[in-house]
């Protein structure tokens, strides 16, 4: 058996610095989700994957899945697990979801992500991300919050490609952009290109609006073979087509490149691969704009354009509306935060809502979308591909 | 030591809090690398079969699966090949900002991005030579045979060669 797989409906509860607990967003989540497709009937999933980090760490549970799903209404009979891999939780959660039921092993899953990051003392959940990197040999160097990382590689990228510091501001402008026109996205306000500049240093070259913020939240989404699909829904039909997640390196000292990242033109390639297309037919793309210089370089790896092209590439609005390759049209990390197991699935209800033909700021005629993120120390890459038709 | 809120922890060691890693036999298998940072020396694991220097230090090696691995010593003094300075969101238990990492060549072994103390703000350039640097930190209160034995520990950190 080996089917074609939709993904039929998503939503989000509100992203930001929220009030309540990781079990109250995750019903948010739900229900904005069932809302999005009111013909499926919630007691029908039969599968249930909830992707979240930081679960064990700020709300001291493990076993999350049949929590989530006694909370939701949800009886899973095929499936029920938590699934982890930080930033990349969700859209791997996905990728699992995609694989069962495209065995026959699962017909109705719902995926959901988020986590409670605020507690209630701030400094907590900064040490609390020793756990991100190698805690016995990259965290010890004060390496566990990403900013020097990426400090790091916004200064080889520039001194290697002159990549320079108004082209990371022009993902930054953007990405703010368009999270206001997302209701659910932690930042409602857009920046100037001033703003941008003249904002506090955080590690140079990076400063305060080139960082996405720290979020609560939840997303969730239903995906479901092609011939339930037809019954569930009479939106277009939005296929999963190919997926690649890769890994070449942990810990900092065995990172082939600063700035190409090697694991992700794995990952890419593999996706690309497996879904039968090329980088140029992606019509729009939710990539990881953790940082600003992340989003220039992902242009680059994933073959938008050439190695070393990401800034002027970016700096021309080719990754903007009315460009080769619109992305974030969502308001990305950047706009929306990032609540690490929600990320991946807030990329897929967006990509969903583009393939469909609802989303606010739709692509026109977008029939190829890819969401993609990286984790940890830029050590695993996650890359999707979805289409209106199936491979 | 007290745990404010949750009183049923006061002065109880939480593994969990602990930003460096254990360093005792009984909690780690590499406890040779700490030590021997503890002598200043720099050291990893190769391997004896087929030659490979792993970094961090192993049990096995990653490139032909043997278990046959010999300590040795690397170079302590690197060449600095860029650097960042953190001025906000410094973590805790990492001092006042600026917090300053470098990508530091490690005369061709590895290329580690590690932190460096001992380093005023502006002070470091590309090119400079750094060297290993061990400090001390919190032991370990572990239960040994009913009683609890103070594990010393150390860290290293990479300084300015003046
Ligand atoms: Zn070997």
């Amino acid at each position: 058996m080996d089917r074609n797989v939709c993904i039929i409906a998503g939503g989000m509860s509100k992203w930001g610095v929220r009030n309540g607990s990781q079990r109250d967003f995750f019903q948010e989540a739900a229900k904005a989700c069932y809302e999005d497709n009111l013909q499926v009937n919630p007691k029908e999933i039969d599968g249930l994957l909830v992707a979240s980090a930081y679960t064990e760490r700020t709300s001291y549970q493990t076993h999350l899945a049949p929590l989530v799903a006694e909370h939701i209404g949800v009886k899973p009979k095929s499936i029920c697990a938590r699934v982890e891999l930080l930033c990349a939780s969700g859209s791997s959660a996905i990728i699992l979801a995609f694989g069962l039921i495209k065995a026959g092993q699962a017909d109705v899953v719902m995926v959901m992500g988020g986590e409670k990051l605020y507690t209630p003392q701030k400094w907590e959940v900064f040490y609390s991300e020793l756990a991100s990197v190698d805690h016995d040999w990259d965290g010890p160097q004060g390496l566990g919050l990403p900013p020097p990382v990426f400090a790091m590689v916004a200064k080889q990228h520039m001194k290697q490609y002159g990549t320079t510091k108004e082209q990371l501001g022009a993902i930054s402008v953007k990405n703010r952009r368009n999270a206001a026109l997302n209701p659910k996205a932690q930042f409602q306000q857009g920046i100037t290109k001033d703003e941008y500049m003249n904002a506090r240093p955080i590690v140079q070259p990076l400063s305060l609006f080139d960082c996405c913020p720290i979020t609560d939240g939840a997303a969730g989404v239903i995906l479901c073979a092609e011939e339930k699909a037809k019954q569930l829904t009479d939106k277009p039909l939005v296929y999963l087509r190919g997926t690649g997640q890769a890994s070449v390196n942990n810990m900092s000292a065995n990172m082939p490149s600063w700035t190409t990242w090697e694991a992700l033109k794995i990952a890419g390639q593999e996706a690309y691969r497996k879904a039968k297309i090329e980088p140029k037919d992606v019509k729009v793309a939710m990539t990881h704009d953790c940082f600003t210089i992340s989003e220039i370089i992902e242009m680059e790896d994933l073959g938008f354009c050439k190695k070393g092209e990401g800034g002027p590439f970016v700096g021309e609005g080719q990754n903007d509306l009315g460009g080769k390759v619109p992305t974030n049209t969502d308001g990305g990390l950047l706009g929306c935060g990032h609540p690490f197991g929600g990320t991946g699935i807030r990329q897929a209800i967006e990509v969903m809502k583009q393939l469909r033909g609802d989303a606010t700021q739709q692509v026109k005629g977008a029939d190829i979308g890819l969401t993609h993120n990286l984790s940890g120390f830029i050590a695993a890459h996650t890359v999707l591909v979805y289409g209106r038709e199936p491979v | 030591m007290t745990t404010p809120g949750i009183s049923v922890l006061d002065g109880k060691y939480m593994v969990t809090m602990d930003l460096f890693p254990q360093q005792s036999k009984e909690f780690n298998q590499v406890y040779a690398f700490y030590e021997n940072l503890k002598q200043g020396r720099f050291t990893t694991t190769k391997c004896a079969d087929c030659g490979a220097e792993s970094f961090p230090p192993r049990v096995m090696c990653p490139e032909c699966f043997s278990t046959n691995m010999q300590w040795i010593d690397w170079p302590n003094e690197g060449t600095v090949i860029e650097f960042t300075e953190e001025v906000v969101g410094v973590p805790l238990g990492f001092g006042k900002a600026p917090l300053v990492h470098a990508l530091v060549d490690l005369q061709g072994k590895k290329t580690m991005f590690v932190r460096v103390i001992n380093c005023a703000e502006g002070q470091l350039k590309v090119g400079d030579k750094v060297r290993v640097a061990v400090f001390d930190v919190d032991p370990v209160p572990q239960e040994v045979k009913g009683g609890i034995q103070e594990i010393p520990r150390v860290f290293y950190a990479f300084e300015p060669v003046t």
